[in-house]
């Protein structure tokens, strides 16, 4: 499959050796067009994704040891960064999520493919997200409104102020297109948010 | 989706030309009681022939035609009284031809599809129906015997209830935005398997519904408003 955007990608690796034998193999790849950013440590990449939308982040497990609460919230931050650590042979897997592994004994063609997985899935992702889905805390506003509760009824289940629940409205209403309390609820029954059966008609 | 056929409305065009080039124009005619057979007349020689005022007709026809010109001021009652039986016979049209064939076409829906959702789609479209028979019901009975007020009774007594052409421009109610979710939720969620035919007509009628709506709201908001605010302006000022 052909993938003409650009790719970026991070590389969150040490070794010289490893680092630049997977930049030849991505480079040298006819099917991905990709640009790979060295970083040396978590706050380099902090730094990276904060400035360069980036697709993948390729590391070595070792920057990951005792890190998880760094890398839970830069997945949070970054929900579309998929992880692909690369396995020595002789670490323990790693413990934490990611998306694919790239072992070093891997032929290059089967790195491109499995990187070109993870891009392929992460635009779909991408897409779902640009129309009218709704964050959690829009649809627990969502469903507020569709039971028929006041603003401030809605802030105080949620614990969040009026003029919040006022914002999550009108983002409701941008990303739908639907302004009214019954449309509303027509819509969250086709989405599924709420169960037909507890409406009363 | 406020189509715009880019001719410009003038006293001296054919219009039967015109309608070629817009057949939205047809229901303009009709809300004016002008008949379609139009003949080879121009628009001047059609106004004269229906008595109607060439200044207002070319400028509602423009309003359909896409150009959104100026207000325009009313200047006689008789210009007045036109206004408001064009803004009536668009009532009678919702009331009595657009509204009744969407119900239909959901009603329709609803026989083939029973699954709830259109059930609610239906109830959606009914309170929505009752709304604007108010609305209509409102402008009829209070909004424009009150700008009919302003001019025959010069000698506006004070004690009478205070009502005035703002409060009226408040009361324009979300009848066009409840329309819009019904079509996005047409086009974008409820899921409808098949049916083409029917829902096609839906949409149509939406469409067309949603086209004299908001000429509709036009003519209110920059013709018959304007004129009352400025007529009471120097009703006060006297």
């Amino acid at each position: 499959m052909q993938n003409r955007t650009p790719i970026h990608i991070a590389l969150l690796e040490t070794s010289r050796i490893i680092c630049e034998g997977i930049q030849a193999i991505l480079y040298q790849s006819p099917e991905l067009d990709a640009r790979v950013h060295r970083v040396e440590d978590l706050e380099e990449l902090g730094e990276l994704l904060e400035n360069q939308s980036t697709d993948i982040l390729i590391a070595s497990p070792v920057h990951f040891v005792n890190r998880e609460k760094e890398i839970n919230s830069i997945r949070k931050e970054f929900p579309t960064l998929s992880i692909a650590v690369i396995d020595y042979g002789v670490m323990r897997q790693s413990p934490l999520p990611h998306d694919a592994t790239l072992s070093l004994y891997d032929t290059p063609d089967h790195i491109v493919q499995s990187l070109l997985k993870l891009v392929n899935k992460n635009r779909l992702f991408c897409k779902m997200h640009q129309d009218d889905n709704l964050t959690k805390r829009e649809i627990e506003v969502l469903t507020g409104v569709v039971n028929g509760l006041l603003n401030k009824e809605i802030a105080e289940q949620l614990n969040i102020s009026v003029h919040t629940v006022v914002r999550h409205r009108k983002n409701i209403t941008t990303k739908t297109g639907i302004r009214s309390q019954s449309g509303l609820t027509i819509y969250a029954i086709s989405k599924k948010i709420v169960n037909i059966e507890d409406i009363e008609i | 989706m406020y189509h715009s056929s880019k001719i410009r409305v003038k006293p001296s065009v054919k219009m039967a030309d015109l309608i070629d080039a817009n057949p939205r124009l047809l229901l303009m005619l009709q809300h004016f009681n002008i008949d379609f057979r139009v003949s080879d007349q121009t628009v001047q020689q059609l106004c004269e022939q229906y008595d109607i005022s060439e200044n207002l007709f070319v400028h509602i026809a423009n309003l359909f035609n896409g150009f959104n010109t100026k207000g325009f001021q009313l200047n006689t009652q008789k210009e007045l009284i036109q206004v408001v039986n064009f803004l009536k016979e668009t009532h009678d049209y919702y009331r009595s031809d657009k509204y009744p064939q969407i119900s239909s076409y959901i009603r329709h829906l609803q026989e083939n599809h029973p699954e709830r959702e259109i059930k609610m789609l239906e109830k959606f479209f009914n309170d929505y129906f009752v709304e604007v028979l108010d609305h209509l019901d409102y402008e009829d009975n209070i909004a424009f015997p009150y700008f009919l007020s302003l001019w025959e009774n010069e000698a506006h007594d004070d004690t009478q209830e205070r009502y005035s052409s703002n409060e009226y421009s408040d009361h324009h109610t979300d009848i066009e935005l409840k329309l819009k979710d019904l079509k996005n939720l047409l086009l974008k969620y409820v899921k409808i398997d098949n049916d083409l035919d029917v829902r096609r007509k839906l949409f149509f009628s939406l469409y067309e519904l949603e086209f004299d709506l908001y000429i509709h709201s036009l003519i209110e908001e920059t013709i018959l408003i304007p004129s009352g605010v400025s007529f009471e302006e120097n009703r006060d000022a006297k």
